[in-house]
């Protein structure tokens, strides 16, 4: 067989091999969730992709044909930010199964990359990126039929763009955040990107001061520098070809073509690295020299139980070893950081943040809790084949439950404590009431998403690697009722501070919250009581999900 | 004098929906004895173990540990077992010391007494050169150690072992069985599965085979062999399963006998050629 025949024949077996996995998911009831639980999301997802498919097209066809089609910029930015954000920010959503297990099979270079490429394709960020892109193309071919094909290769050049830079920046994140050396200069580095942000506040408002002409240069500057990256690229180049500027527009094209080959060749290191069967363990990393240790006593927990402190320690030492999900906790302090410099920078003037900066508190606590969900609601995800361990140890699940529970609560304790820091720092120290109205907010969402993620790490658990980045998705079922219970939280959360705010009176808000409280305490302490039962009742189902190689 | 069994099961049965997986077995492992339960792929045997340690729910019968009704009272069996099960129930991300001062204090230990006891198995298993080393990283043949020893680190009076040989050298074996060895002579009792024959031969006094759900065999070697020559002449067979004349029957003879398995040995994938 030839070598072109044989790849397409793994080519097919492997696209005929996840069809039989979706299909055989199917046998079980779980699977039948899971697949109505995926339609639900998609439809939710379809739903807003429509919404940006149709400003693209409008708005496409209303710069080309208004003669203004270096306006499309201003379309590409936003698709380029949606797609290379959103994954980071919600790995839950991401779709990319690890395609590692393939590498036994003898499969060559070109279509591992090929395959790791196309898994990158059923990305939800990649999906909806490319219907805005298409709304674009759309657009622009009703306003000018003649530049259909044109648009079509600029189209089809930047979502490959998206698509490479997407994998590249997940590659080489998994690839740092693997290792504690290059994970502690990572963290540094953040860390200075953080203070570094504090510098464009002051420079932003020095330039507020000057004269409108040196505003107009920035903006200029801005304009000018945007339009050499590649949304800006992908803009110029249909803008070119439009005004008759034939060699421009192709170069402009050319050089996105570059910059993705120059992208794809650093995603080509990664990937022929990780086919060569490279090892991403943190031990591998260091020099294996004996060192002699001291008794290593385990953590106390005064008020708990040795299983439960156990637990707490063992909790907190699989997160403090995950790089992909420190970064994910860490996420809340810098969306504070992201708004201080978007947003409620530019909206100051119209009176958001910048006369209401109590908001920020609550969002970023809110926003803490968001992230947590991907952990409190797969608690069991983790541990993988030790969840056979607490099953034969003879601890209760509750205990265990409560251990994790705790480190979960402890996490966002700190995070709270954080964004109340950051919040006082940027926007300035929020107003007692709306902190303790915040807290008080807390003790009502956060048993409620306990008790929810408590039962759902038991009916609906996934297997995931804490040291890979954003290659697994979480179960859909958990997803989707994670979702709704968080999307009636915050809609509580907003309701009762829009009372507060009615009213002129943000005690108001502390009052709901711990009324909520008072109800939502007790459903988790009887969630916790009966979570020994349920644990055994779905003990067969968990133990095949999660010890399965 | 007959002594209380310290493994009883009584029609103990497994379905998976139309498939029976264990049917009516009906098991007997006395105090101190070193247990092997063997059977073919798909027999039975994990399910049966799975069963025994409270990972699977019997579909009916009754099973007593140390005469506890471990469907009535899991908590108190599984205080006094320790297991090592098919998937060896490790925590990846943690380090040997970690996970064993961990699971010292799942069995109730204080966190001096398992950190302690941590540091000694490190050192027994030949485990402790490497204490930055995470669980994940270990070899095949180190994680088997680290399991027997997280199994072992309450002192159980039951050991359950699911294929405790599987995919580890002579040398780390030889720690295993050592250390098995020991827990037998201090009075424990230890039920294991294993594919390896000569290994089961060599350690356990007490051996029952499992064929097709069915429990087809049980007792001691002696008791096993007295039992196949009753039936069978010693010359009949084919040459895996006959024995010398004036040789004893090996474990591997016996068990082909019992479950009426040969060496398939003519090639019939020509292709391979």
């Amino acid at each position: 067989m030839s070598s072109t025949l044989h790849r397409r024949a793994q080519l097919t077996a492997i696209a005929a091999l996840r069809w039989r996995m979706f299909v055989n998911g199917l046998r079980t009831k779980r699977g039948k969730m899971e697949l109505v639980s995926r339609i639900l999301i998609t439809a939710a997802f379809a739903l807003g992709g429509l919404g940006g498919f149709t400003a693209a097209t409008g708005f496409a066809w209303y710069f080309v044909s208004q003669n203004k089609a270096e306006y499309l910029a201003t379309l590409f930015w936003p698709i380029f930010f949606f797609w290379q954000v959103f994954p980071v920010m919600a790995t839950a959503f991401t779709n990319n199964p690890d395609s590692s297990e393939l590498l036994r099979f003898p499969l060559n270079y070109s279509s591992y990359f090929l395959i790791r490429l196309a898994y990158g394709f059923f990305d939800p960020a990649s999906a909806l990126g490319c219907l805005g892109l298409f709304g674009i193309l759309l657009g622009a071919s009703f306003a000018r039929p003649i530049l259909f094909p044109w648009t079509l290769l600029v189209v089809l050049t930047f979502a490959l763009f998206n698509l490479v830079l997407m994998l590249t920046v997940f590659a080489w994140l998994e690839r740092w955040l693997a290792q504690r050396r290059t994970r502690e200069i990572m963290g540094v580095l953040f860390v200075l990107v953080m203070l570094s942000f504090q510098l464009i506040g002051p420079m932003m408002e020095r330039l507020e001061k000057k004269p409108r002409p040196e505003l107009g240069n920035a903006t200029r500057i801005m304009v000018q520098v945007q339009a050499v990256l590649p949304p800006g690229l992908a803009a110029d180049a249909i803008a070119q070809v439009t005004h008759s500027h034939y060699l421009v527009g192709v170069s402009s094209l050319f050089f996105l073509a570059a910059l993705t080959a120059a992208i794809g060749s650093l995603l080509h290191l990664r990937l022929r690295a990780q086919f060569r069967g490279e090892n991403l363990s943190e031990a591998a990393a260091r020099p294996v020299v004996a060192q002699p240790q001291g008794l290593q006593v385990g953590w106390n927990l005064s008020g708990f139980s040795q299983p439960v402190a156990a637990v707490f320690e063992k909790e907190v030492r699989y997160l403090a070893r995950s790089g992909p999900m420190l970064l994910t906790l860490v996420m809340p302090l810098f969306m504070l950081v992201i708004f201080r410099l978007g947003p409620a920078n530019s909206l100051r003037h119209s009176n958001f943040l910048g006369r209401t900066p109590d908001m920020a508190f609550p969002g970023a606590v809110a926003y803490a809790l968001l992230v947590l969900t991907n952990l409190v609601f797969n608690s069991f995800g983790g541990d993988a084949a030790g969840v056979q361990f607490f099953y034969a140890s003879p601890v209760g699940f509750r205990q265990i439950m409560l251990g994790k529970n705790l480190t979960h609560a402890s996490i966002l304790l700190t995070n709270t404590a954080l964004a109340w820091v950051a919040v006082s720092y940027f926007y300035g120290t929020p107003h007692l009431a709306v902190t303790i109205a915040t807290v008080a907010g807390l003790l009502f969402a956060v048993p409620l998403n306990f008790a929810a993620g408590n039962l759902l790490s038991i009916y609906s658990p996934k297997k995931r690697d804490f040291a890979t980045f954003g290659r697994q998705n979480a179960s859909h079922t958990t997803v989707l009722a994670s979702l709704g219970l968080q999307i009636v939280i915050v809609g509580i959360g907003v309701a009762a501070f829009f009372l507060a705010h009615l009213y002129k009176n943000p005690w108001i808000a502390v009052l709901l919250f711990l009324a909520l409280a008072a109800i939502s305490i007790p459903i988790y302490m009887i969630v916790l009581r009966r979570i020994d039962g349920f644990a055994i009742q779905r003990r067969e189902t968990l133990l095949a999900e999660l010890c399965r190689a | 004098m007959d002594l209380a069994p310290t493994i009883s099961t009584q029609g103990l049965s497994r379905r998976f929906g139309d498939l029976v997986a264990v049917d009516g077995v009906d098991l007997r492992v006395s105090p101190g004895q070193f247990f092997g339960f063997l059977g073919p792929n798909g027999a039975g045997k994990s399910t049966t173990i799975k069963m025994l340690t409270g990972l699977l729910a019997p579909s009916s019968g009754r099973i007593e540990i140390l005469g506890i009704d471990l469907n009535a009272y899991p908590v108190e069996v599984k205080r006094q077992i320790g297991v090592v099960p098919e998937g060896m129930a490790l925590f990846g991300r943690l380090t040997g010391a970690e996970f064993l001062s961990f699971a010292g204090r799942m069995y109730g230990l204080d966190r001096i007494t398992a950190a302690k006891r941590a540091a000694e198995l490190l050192e027994f298993m030949q485990l402790a050169d490497q204490p930055r080393k995470l669980v994940t990283d270990y070899s095949h043949g180190m994680q088997k150690k680290l399991a027997l020893a997280a199994a072992v680190i309450h002192a159980p009076k039951v050991l359950f072992l699911d294929e405790p040989f599987e995919g580890v050298d002579a040398i780390a074996a030889g720690t295993l069985k050592s250390m098995l060895q020991g827990m037998i002579a201090r009075g424990a009792t230890i039920f294991l599965t294993s594919h390896v024959l000569e290994i089961v031969e060599r350690l356990c006094s007490h051996v029952a085979i499992i064929h097709q759900g069915r429990l087809v065999a049980q007792g001691s070697l002696e008791e096993l062999r007295a039992g196949v020559e009753a039936q069978t002449p010693a010359a009949s067979g084919d040459g895996n399963t006959a024995a010398p004349s004036g040789e004893k029957l090996t474990l591997e003879q016996l068990f082909l006998r019992i479950v009426g398995g040969t060496h398939r040995t003519e090639q019939e994938l020509s292709w391979l050629e």
